[in-house]
């Protein structure tokens, strides 16, 4: 089976400019990983580690961001953003193909999480979305056991 | 990519850690949500692969492994290496690989082989020019090894790794990153087939799935700047992972048998000879 995966040299630059943040993080980017990290840490208590990792960004009703991130058949994953206290974040999961795969669901308020134990080990595209029309910052981390 | 441990300290993390029960939120069983619909051909062009979220570290795979018992982990030990090269990208890809040694010495509880390994990864940081940021959590994981600290050092070895691939990031060194991400990898899968040769198991074999990752990171190695393409053990990198990537792309109900795993195995341990700059 080939893989959809195909990373193009925009995508390229997008993530490069993504992760390569220079400038000091934001008032909203400081709170949402706060939150996130305070949501995590819950998870913890069952064993699961939290993979040192983040994303952050913006998403609007218009405009998701999906990530790319490779899963281990056997471990559980837990998926979790967070986003400032007056909106709201949904987190859905897709297989490499961006079929809809069947995981836990959790909202919160401006939490949101996706627990998930993949059955095949590779690809998965993780989706964070909302409905609203104003800019959203989320940050986005996983835990694994 | 910012540090979640250096950004918040370890003892908010530690403090998450010691929350109690009843914090933890509560959960639904797995479901296909209602209305969900395939991802767009849009939205698959234009998602985001980063090291930070898209690289499994090394420990994620070795959690999987655990599952099924408790391997003979210091079994896959390598002896100590001499550090004489003076090239950078293989500095970069034995560090990739020596993080991956101190995630085997943490799962096989050996003290003393954490700190060597620590050691080595302060020598090799060295000469990265990214010694510093590796300092302080070498004071660390010294600490946690002296007092059996399992999980914390497992948590040190991650943020070691990132503080590592941030402080290239910040001396304009990006590319190297990738290089430590590969040599991670590698070493990694040479450990995880090196346990399937001694004791066969379908689980674990179906862990050595990982086509887009070997892709992504050819990608990324493919985009590395002209004159660290032209270091020769990049392009005997780049040759043995285009090889790798057939072995790990199977479909997602394929089990490879003893014979795959075997010839995976011997295609990593010469790639990982390589970087060692093994004759």
């Amino acid at each position: 089976m080939k893989p959809v995966f195909a990373l193009t040299l925009s995508g390229l630059l997008m993530l490069t400019a993504m992760a390569t943040q220079a400038e000091p993080a934001s008032n909203e980017q400081v709170a949402a990983r706060s939150e996130v990290l305070d949501l995590a840490g819950a998870f913890q208590n069952d064993g699961f580690k939290i993979h040192d990792g983040n994303l952050v960004g913006k998403v609007t009703r218009d405009h998701a961001q999906v990530v790319l991130v490779n899963l281990y058949s056997g471990n559980a994953y837990w998926f979790s953003a967070a986003t400032s206290p007056s909106q709201s974040l949904k987190i859905s999961l897709f297989d490499d193909q961006g079929r809809p795969v069947a995981y836990e669901p959790y909202i919160q308020g401006n939490r949101a999480a996706a627990g998930f134990s993949p059955s095949a080990s590779g690809l998965y595209y993780v989706k964070i979305s909302n409905d609203d029309v104003q800019p959203a910052t989320f940050c986005l981390i996983y835990s694994y056991k | 990519m910012p540090d979640l441990r250096k950004w918040l300290g370890l003892p908010a993390v530690a403090w998450m850690a010691a929350m109690p029960a009843f914090a933890q939120p509560e959960k639904a069983s797995p479901t296909l949500p209602a209305r969900a619909v395939p991802l767009t051909a849009g939205e698959l062009k234009t998602a985001i692969a980063f090291d930070a979220l898209t690289v499994p570290t090394p420990g994620e795979v070795f959690a999987a492994i655990d599952k099924g018992g408790k391997p003979n982990w210091s079994s896959q030990y390598r002896p100590p290496m001499s550090f004489s090269s003076t090239s950078r990208a293989q500095v970069a890809l034995n560090l990739g690989t020596l993080i991956a040694d101190g995630y085997i010495a943490v799962e096989a509880q050996d003290g003393q082989q954490v700190k060597n390994i620590g050691r080595d990864v302060f020598t090799l940081s060295k000469k990265l020019s990214v010694s510093d940021s590796v300092l302080a959590r070498g004071k660390s994981i010294t600490h946690f090894a002296e007092n059996g600290a399992w999980a914390q050092l497992n948590e040190e070895l991650e943020a070691t790794q990132n503080e590592v691939k941030k402080a290239l990031e910040d001396n304009r060194d990006g590319d190297l990153i990738t290089l430590v991400s590969v040599g991670g990898w590698i070493r990694g899968t040479q450990v995880v087939t090196g346990l399937l040769m001694q004791n066969y198991n379908a689980d674990d074999a179906k862990l050595l799935r990982q086509p887009a990752l070997v892709s992504y990171l050819r990608e990324k190695l493919d985009h590395v700047n002209p004159k660290l393409r032209q270091d020769k053990i990049v392009g005997q990198v780049s040759d043995h992972l285009e090889a790798i990537e057939k072995l790990v792309n199977f479909p997602a109900d394929h089990v490879p048998g003893p014979d795959e795993v075997r010839n995976l195995n011997g295609l990593v341990a010469e790639v990982t000879q390589q970087i060692a700059n093994v004759p």
